[in-house]
């Protein structure tokens, strides 16, 4: 058993650790938790309470109709060396990423025009075009210090093997390949804290042996997914063993590829959807964790964004098949002999629902699907591919259809951005980032451009309420239920854990950088 | 003498082209396949790197637009200077590094428990030979070819759920705890031992059962010959009749499975590995064809490659050694 004070997490799986820090990194090659932890950034948005809580940065103010955002950065804080933090720091960080675009993984120069530091507490951001959401973005990068970075020749190859942060956590004081252990920086901004005296990451490679570990008691905190939670885990020790799943804001979906024919046709769509038994779903492919998709595909923390049910002028959510069907009939498609609908050349339709292999929660979600989809009369079957390529294959377009997340963020117009906007539509055999269906509205284009240049709650509540009539009325991909976040948890040896009682932050360690609430705020018992 | 150096001599020129082949090959079929290393990093950022920075990661992973020749004789010079590229996947972690963190472990693991299964088996053939038809014979080879028909990885499931999650007798994971400090010491040489009983123990309780039989036939067949019949009226005694006549020549198709089988011992301890969370490189290879990796896998190929050519030179001098008719 550990030492007192020591959290051992589960938040990576792999065979052996690679000694990698970068936080700027390509890919997501370092090790959790750089990006926020180790490093940590200037603001950070708690999705659970929706506000911006100010970290490295205290104060940001917009100006010259928002062309120009001018950000005030913490006095007193150190880096780990005992250097002082400054705003230098933040204006070397963006200027490194201009300088090494292999660094801007969140392409913070597609509408940053130059970052200066006016004086040690303050950083200028001004923009090439008006783009406010950037704020979120810009907000949420981690500071790297310029006194050490400087001297990186390539910071594109660099694994920062001893890194120098603002975070509660810097000093690595072990790294072997399977475990590795991060101590508190003696200088940490804040006072007292963290109240943690060091995390251990023992190596895992598969969830099972996370699971044992978290039975066994050898976990503190997780964000394993662990089927029937109450009696594989909770039992073992209901006093202390706990979990909270709290929804992430958005929704699970079913993406149809809307460039082939008939996925194209709205009302197609809506008929597949109302065939889905979502509480099925819910039920036997999530064991409960979670709740079937709402109409706008709002869910949890966001969903008092929701449109108000008197504006919900249409259900396609529901389970009813009957209609599902006769909706069909009603655009022109027959059913043949066997029984099964075909399309316009007299060939029966074949929806191809492509899942990675061994996400088994999906995977049985999409079995259900198939079979709800035959019930209807439309031929179906679950093709479970590869991470790698059936991440491929989305990006490119070259799908039929496919279980996938939607774009998050602080508020749901990211996910209606990713799922609605024409200007992220790349040709079928491009990669793009979102949109993968390929589906967009002008008159969304026109939302997304108001909404970019405004920084009134108001308005942006407003374009938010008539992305989800849009996305009601035309269904671009199908919400399958709420998505969940997994946070598992033991209070045998720490306390103040966020929880359904006290919902401070998002639970789960994979939320960066809102982890960084729970590093800072859990303490040894 | 002079004879068996020239066949040494002879079987070493033979791997030495065979070894020089699989670099080619090595080299060829990734510049075959659509796509390169190059562009597939270039497609993880998702269209935020310029195309200036595609050429700069194409030289990082050393490909280059010049002309296949000099590439290849650029590769070359690479690899004798230990450099087998950069991994994408671990980017930007060099691929000699990612393979060694865990190489040794899986040589440890999966190397000692060949040999301790090849041993064993091999001895309780050449017994079970020369006491066939009796009643250890008959309870061992059907029981044995039962147990040799299980997957390993079931076999491996089951001991850890049983032996180390329930009765909590052996550790569950990893080659050694981490309360140790890696060195020659006894507790941490006492630690990587208790971490190996389980995993070793489920590749040897598989592979025991085949080199059993193989021996035990072998010697069947050699027990039969006229030379032996002789040995025995001459009245040599039961040991070095079993061991020196029957058994040295009984062992030469054995030696050549073992060889074999060495050479695969680098990827074959894979599943075992996973359930144990062993940190060798079996799981590297998994990776590396499902992230597209290809230094990685290039440079995994490449050390099974010469692993399998190395132990056949092995075995080629032990065989030598074992049997006079080759040197003549």
């Amino acid at each position: 058993m550990a030492e007192k004070g020591v959290m051992t997490i589960s938040k990576e799986q792999t065979q052996s650790w690679v000694r990698n820090f970068n936080p700027l990194a390509p890919g997501a090659n370092a090790r959790w938790p750089s990006v926020a932890g180790i490093y940590e950034p200037l603001f950070i948005t708690n999705s659970i309470k929706s506000e911006v809580v100010p970290w490295l940065g205290v104060d940001y103010q917009w100006k010259e109709q928002n062309r120009v955002l001018v950000i005030e950065t913490r006095e007193d804080v150190k880096w780990s060396d005992g250097t002082p933090f400054s705003s230098y720091d933040v204006e070397f960080t963006f200027n490194l990423k201009k300088k090494f675009p292999a660094l801007d993984g969140t392409g913070n120069w597609k509408y940053l025009s130059s970052v200066t530091a006016i004086d040690s507490s303050h950083v200028e951001f001004i923009f090439s075009r008006i783009y406010v959401p950037g704020f979120e973005v810009l907000s949420g990068q981690p500071i790297v210090p310029k006194h050490i970075w400087s001297d990186v020749d390539d910071p594109v190859k660099f694994t920062d093997p001893n890194p120098i942060g603002t975070g509660p956590f810097t000093e690595i004081t072990l790294f072997t390949n399977q475990v590795w252990e991060l101590s508190k920086n003696p200088n940490y901004w804040q006072e007292g804290k963290p109240k943690i005296e060091k995390l251990r990451f023992p190596a895992f490679l598969s969830n099972e042996q996370a699971t044992l570990a978290l039975i066994k008691g050898e976990v503190d905190w997780s964000g394993n997914f662990i089927p029937a939670i109450d009696r594989i885990f909770v039992s073992k020790d209901p006093a202390h063993n706990s979990y909270w799943f709290p929804k992430s804001g958005g929704s699970i979906f079913l993406y149809l590829n809307t460039t082939k024919t008939p996925f194209d046709n709205i009302d197609f769509r809506k008929a597949v959807s109302m065939a889905i038994d979502r509480e099925l779903i819910t039920k036997v492919a999530m064991y409960d964790y979670t709740d079937p998709a709402h109409q706008t595909a709002i869910s949890g923390a966001f969903s008092k964004y929701r449109l108000q049910d008197n504006l919900i002028l249409e259900n396609w959510v529901g389970y009813t098949p009957k209609e599902s069907i006769e909706k069909i009939q009603s655009i022109g498609f027959n059913k043949n002999d066997s029984g099964y609908f075909e399309d316009s050349n007299g060939d029966e339709i074949f929806i191809t629902i492509g899942i990675v292999s061994g996400w088994a929660d999906w995977i049985r979600a999409g079995q259900i699907i198939s079979k709800n989809l035959d019930d209807i009369g439309i031929r179906s079957r679950v093709k479970t591919q590869d991470f790698g390529a059936w991440f491929n294959d989305l990006q490119t377009g070259e799908f039929s259809a496919a279980i996938s997340w939607a774009e998050s963020g602080a508020t749901p117009y990211p996910m209606y951005e990713g799922l609605m906007a024409s200007k992220n539509i790349k040709p079928i055999g491009e990669p793009s980032g979102t949109n993968w269906h390929r589906f967009g509205l002008d008159e969304v284009d026109s939302l997304v451009s108001i909404f970019e240049i405004s920084s009134d709650e108001k308005t942006k509540e407003m374009l938010v309420d008539r992305m989800q009539e849009l996305f009601i009325e035309s269904a671009p991909a199908i919400p399958l239920f709420a998505d969940p976040t997994w946070g598992v948890y033991s209070t045998k040896r720490f306390k103040n854990f966020p929880s359904e009682e006290n919902p401070y932050a998002q639970i789960s360690p994979n939320k960066t950088p809102e982890n960084l609430f729970i590093l800072t705020q859990v303490e040894p018992k | 003498m002079n004879k068996s150096v020239i066949y040494i001599f002879r079987r070493f020129l033979f791997y030495c082209l065979a070894g020089f082949m699989a670099i080619t090959l090595n080299f060829l079929i990734p510049r075959l396949m659509p796509g390169d290393p190059a562009s597939i990093m270039f497609a993880q950022f998702k269209g935020k790197l310029k195309p200036e920075a595609l050429d700069a990661l194409k030289e990082t992973f050393g490909f280059s637009d010049g002309p296949l020749l000099t590439q290849y004789f650029e590769y070359i010079k690479h690899l004798f200077q230990g450099d087998f590229g950069i991994s994408i996947s671990y980017f930007p972690q060099p691929v000699l590094e990612v393979i060694s963190s865990g190489l040794y472990w899986t040589l440890f693991l999966a190397g000692t428990s060949l040999i301790i299964s090849f041993v064993l088996g091999s001895i309780v053939g050449i017994y079970l030979a020369w006491n066939r038809d009796q009643k250890l014979d008959s309870f061992l080879i059907p029981t044995l070819s039962f147990l040799g028909a299980f997957p390993y990885f079931w076999i491996a499931m089951l001991l850890l759920y049983y032996f180390g999650f329930i009765l909590d007798w052996f550790p569950l994971r990893h080659a050694y705890s981490q309360h140790v400090t890696p060195g020659f010491n006894f507790s941490f040489i006492a630690s990587v031992f208790s971490h190996y009983i389980l995993p070793a123990f489920t590749l040897i309780f598989v592979s025991l059962g085949g080199w059993m039989l193989s021996m035990r036939n072998n010697m069947i067949s050699i027990l039969g010959t006229e030379y032996i019949n002789y040995a025995k009226a001459i009245g040599y005694n039961r040991k070095i009749l079993m061991f020196k006549f029957a058994a040295r020549n009984a062992l030469l198709p054995s030696i050549t499975g073992f060889g074999m089988a060495l050479g695969f011992i680098l990827s074959g301890a894979l599943l075992t590995e996973i359930i144990f969370s062993y940190p060798g490189q079996g799981y590297l290879l998994l990776q590396a064809v499902r992230a597209q990796d290809f230094p990685l896998l290039q440079g995994i190929f490449l050390t099974i490659t010469f692993s399998v050519l190395l132990s056949n030179l092995i075995v080629d001098i032990v065989l030598l050694l074992l049997d006079p008719r080759i040197r003549k």
